[in-house]
């Protein structure tokens, strides 16, 4: 043997005894022992101060009370859990039990009917009437196929209140009150209302969502699929001369087309602009960071300085003082689990502890989300844990606000949702009228209808 | 004389100094998003919001702290040097032994052989990865380092094998016949002779697969479940996302992320321009 050859079989030998050792696998595939092993794909956000506690004050807690269960974790964020969800249905190798939307990003799930119907569980552990009607409500495949963690309201209108007292104004009653603040806010250099709507799905999910609502009214989308209304129609066209109307009149800065998602939170909290509209999950953006102890608005200015509400009467609405909303997120269990089997059972135990009262008022507390269980009692929660005032304003502001209208892009298919999305930015260009932007999107929708 | 010559000198004064303009412009737009992350990634979210382009005001480290330790980076890096290291090994000795064969041993089934290599290149990761999904599944290699091994090394090799065929075709047939003649094996001249002389195209195709596999993150995402088992990339990929809530934390994963392959790169720069100058002429 040369010498270059010796290296040669060494490399490669040694290659080989890497691989195989790598490839062994981690500890935690070999010790599940009789403990029944459930798969579970949980989407987790790692940049989110509560993750880490997320870990322990949820994760741990379940496998310490329940030591014949042994899970088996894929934590995924973002993309990454998207494309590995569409693999596992590829497959027809669906997780045990799974993190996943009603609609939209989850669609795959519902239609190949790759999740059991959860409410048969429910009603044989007489949990049904425990959970708010809207979360239990039949989804995309005209069932139940996940359990909710609460609705997820899609507009919310952000109040700076110090920046309207030290202007000598109040909070607004009418769209025509905000309106007339534009002009004396904007001799000071201060915006109206801050939105980041570079991002299409921000103006859309956003405020345009609820504005078709008060237009179209709660059933404006069954109205719609009937063939009662269509785009062409009056309100439709009225909720993109609205948004228009925004644009022209300066209640929206044009150069909000060019901000990204999220980027205008600090200077709404640093008093640049009266409103900032998103959705109610940003409130926890603004509350404290608790590894840093730090927050963009602090307890005593949220109280003191801020409120949460929705946009008030518009001109010629059908609806008064709605909101836009969708079912929130949630978990599912495989179809692949046999029915009647100690697994199932494994599978539903988890499926009722992360939708159960301990861990829903656990995510109440960090501003996760808003629960869906009943048993959860918000106001005793935010008293008793000194939460911060934003979660207790949170509580009030969905209780003022109803009813609750479709989001488009919860209802609509991309095919439409996305013609409605780029009309949106074109309207706020100023490079399309709301009647040409309803006329397309009325033929979006005819050509998706004709397709089905 | 005196005229033109002042002439001459000033208008390569002004040559010089807008070729410096020029690449000092395009140096500050590479350079200036990295400062920009760095710099953020020592903020906390609350000042990010109130102050993105200026310096932080308080530096602040636990942005890094909780990356490295919520992301378990210490093992993802470890993997990446694993993936990377083996896959860019494997791939350099399997495609320049195949290279070689098809280049200087053909025979009636060369071209097919070849073709069924080289095709790899035409194919996009998305419209393999659930039938990879499904074999790897199939096979029981399903979240285990040599399932994920297998197919980077088979991914990277089209692109090793058409880059070192081409290059040991121009090695002249009369290099390889000669040592026949003097009895040298195909073995020895492979080491001895093919080797050596196609070292600057094997550099092009082991800075293509360490980039290439350093960076993947699709691939290990579906073919893994296991964080003991997942790379850099998806580690990073935890923290960024456009609802994002801590711009912090996010900046400080990129960062942590990027530093591997800025050490490579300054490492390792000479090789890198040579390798890619070869390759360019060669490829």
């Amino acid at each position: 043997m040369t010498g270059f050859k010796r290296i040669s079989v060494l490399a490669l030998a040694v290659l080989m005894v890497v691989t195989s050792v790598f490839a062994q696998g981690t500890k935690e595939d070999a010790a599940a022992g009789k403990q029944i092993e459930l798969t579970v794909l949980n989407y987790i956000d790692m940049s989110e101060p509560n993750s880490a506690n997320d870990i322990t004050m949820v994760w741990d807690k379940f496998e310490a009370e329940n030591p014949d269960i042994k899970l088996v974790r894929e934590d995924l964020f973002n993309e990454p859990f998207h494309q590995k969800t569409e693999a596992y249905v590829a497959s027809g190798q669906v997780p045990d039990v799974l993190y996943m939307w009603p609609s939209g990003r989850s669609t795959s799930l519902h239609t190949t009917k790759s999740v059991k119907d959860l409410k048969p569980f429910l009603e044989k552990d007489g949990l049904f009437d425990q959970y708010n009607p809207a979360t239990v409500a039949p989804q995309f495949a005209g069932y139940l196929a996940m359990l909710p963690n609460g609705v997820t309201t899609t507009h919310m209108l952000y109040v700076n209140t110090k920046v309207l007292r030290d202007n000598g104004l109040a909070i607004p009653k009418s769209y025509a009150d905000m309106k007339a603040m534009v002009a004396p806010l904007k001799a000071k250099g201060i915006d109206l209302i801050a939105m980041d709507n570079m991002d299409a799905w921000v103006m859309q999910s956003c405020l345009f969502s609820m504005v078709v609502g008060r237009f179209g009214g709660v059933d404006w989308y069954e109205r719609l699929a009937a063939g009662k209304i269509s785009f062409t129609d009056e309100w439709f066209v009225k909720s993109l001369d609205l948004i228009d109307d925004m644009y022209k009149s300066g209640m929206i800065n044009r150069n909000s087309l060019t901000s990204p998602y999220g980027s205008s939170r600090g200077s709404f909290a640093a008093g640049k602009a009266a409103f900032y509209i998103d959705g109610d999950w940003s409130t926890g953006a603004f509350q404290t960071d608790i590894t840093t102890g730090k927050a963009l608005i602090s307890p005593a200015l949220q109280q003191s300085d801020f409120e949460l509400m929705v946009i008030p009467n518009l001109p010629g609405e059908v609806i008064h003082n709605s909101n836009s909303g969708v079912v929130g997120t949630g978990w599912g269990m495989s179809a692949n689990i046999p029915a009647g089997s100690a697994k199932e059972a494994a599978a539903w135990r988890l499926i009722k502890y992360l939708q159960g009262e301990y861990v829903q008022t656990y995510r109440l507390s960090t501003g996760a989300s808003f629960p869906s269980n009943l048993n959860v009692d918000v106001e005793k929660v935010v008293k008793e844990r000194n939460l911060e005032p934003f979660i207790a304003k949170r509580a009030a502001y969905y209780a003022a606000h109803t009813p609750i209208s479709p989001v488009v892009d919860g209802v609509l298919h991309s095919d439409v949702y996305n013609v409605i999305n780029v009309g949106l930015q074109e309207i706020g260009l100023g490079s399309k009228a709301p009647k040409q932007v309803a006329s397309e999107v009325q033929k979006a929708w005819d050509t998706w209808k004709k397709n089905q | 004389m005196r005229d033109i010559k002042d002439t001459k000198s000033i208008g390569a004064r002004i040559n010089t100094v807008l070729t410096y303009v020029v690449m000092i412009f395009f140096t500050v737009m590479a350079i200036y998003p990295l400062l920009w992350l760095v710099m953020n990634s020592f903020k906390t979210t609350t000042e990010f919001q109130m102050n993105k382009l200026g310096f932080p005001k308080e530096w602040v480290l636990v942005n890094y702290q909780d990356a490295w330790v919520r992301g378990k980076f210490p093992r993802l890096i470890l993997n990446s040097f694993i993936y990377t290291g083996v896959t860019t090994v494997a791939t350099l000795v399997f495609s320049f032994m195949a290279a070689f064969a098809f280049a200087k041993i053909p025979n009636r089934s060369t071209k097919y052989l070849h073709g069924s290599f080289v095709i790899g290149l035409l194919l996009t990761l998305q419209s393999i990865m659930v039938p990879l999904f499904l074999i790897i599944n199939w096979v029981g290699l399903y979240n285990t380092s040599l399932g994920v091994l297998i197919p980077y090394i088979g991914i990277a090799m089209p692109m090793g094998i058409y880059l070192g065929t081409e290059f040991i075709k121009s090695i002249p047939d009369a290099l390889v016949e000669s040592a026949r003649i003097d009895g040298a094996t195909y073995w020895k001249i492979f080491i001895s002779i093919i080797v050596p002389m196609a070292a600057p195209v094997a550099v092009t195709v082991a800075i293509m697969t360490v980039t290439g596999t350093w960076n993947e993150f699709m691939l290990i995402n579906i073919l893994t479940s296991s964080d003991a088992l997942k790379s850099l990339p998806v580690g990073v990929q935890k923290f960024a996302g456009a609802l994002s809530s801590d711009f912090g934390k996010q900046f400080a994963a990129l960062v942590i992320g990027l530093v591997p392959m800025l050490v490579f790169y300054l490492s390792f720069r000479k090789e890198i321009t040579k390798g890619v100058a070869a390759g360019a002429v060669k490829g």
